[in-house]
């Protein structure tokens, strides 16, 4: 599971931003609106008819793969750097 | 290691070893090849880890670089995800890509031929040399 996001962004005038966010305790806090999530997107499975477990095991699997992503866009400079660890 | 065998056989077929010598080369070979396997093929076969894609441009006079590393791993996740896609999306995605001109069944498309093409992508390179541009996409 993904624990760092990491954003970085430079402004054209040189002044960079940066932020870190720890994801564990981000989903902490925010744990009432992703069970809400997960129940809307239960409800939705149910819908189309699609296996909640599968559906559910499937996500699951998309975000553990996300450490190691990276995207870096540089435009003259300007410049955007999004990681997750 | 293929190779030096087909070699080897090749020239016995030519007669220009006997089997005898043959047998003798090949037996060489083979206690050479724990030794030789590992220079033959740098980056064995499955361990490419991300997928890198780099675009280098000069728009404007001023030089921009994209620069995205994906995990392998998310590919394959992400195949599953796609073989959730309910068969009404899909016919719909079908109609509106007729609708654009291009005529692909994304339902021919089967997770295990995605998966197989995942598999894949550690021997692909692919390298796009323009004047104001120039593309990358490759594994590491």
């Amino acid at each position: 599971m993904p624990q760092l996001l990491t954003v970085r962004v430079k402004r054209p005038d040189g002044r960079p931003i940066r932020i870190w966010v720890p994801v564990l305790p981000v989903v902490l806090v925010f744990s009432p609106v992703v069970a809400l999530v997960v129940l809307v997107a239960a409800v939705a499975c149910l819908v189309y008819r699609i296996s909640v477990v599968r559906a559910l095991g499937t996500g699951w699997r998309v975000i553990s793969a996300l450490p190691g992503t990276r995207v870096d866009i540089e435009q003259g400079r300007s410049a955007v750097l999004v990681t997750i660890r | 290691m293929n190779e030096q065998r087909k070699d080897i056989l090749d020239m016995l077929a030519e007669g220009k070893i006997t089997a005898a010598e043959a047998e003798q080369l090949i037996a060489a070979l083979e206690r050479a090849q724990p030794e030789a396997a590992p220079s033959l093929d740098a980056r064995p076969k499955g361990r490419a880890k991300y997928l890198r894609v780099l675009v280098d441009t000069v728009e404007n006079g001023e030089p921009g670089r994209v620069n995205v590393r994906v995990p392998l791993q998310l590919l394959r996740a992400g195949v599953r995800l796609a073989a959730l896609i309910p068969p009404q999306a899909l016919g719909q995605a079908n109609a509106e890509l007729n609708k654009s001109g291009v005529p692909f069944d994304l339902t021919q498309l089967k997770p295990e031929q995605l998966e197989a093409l995942v598999e894949h992508l550690d021997e692909m390179t692919v390298e796009v040399d323009q004047p104001d541009a120039k593309v990358r996409v490759f594994c590491e």
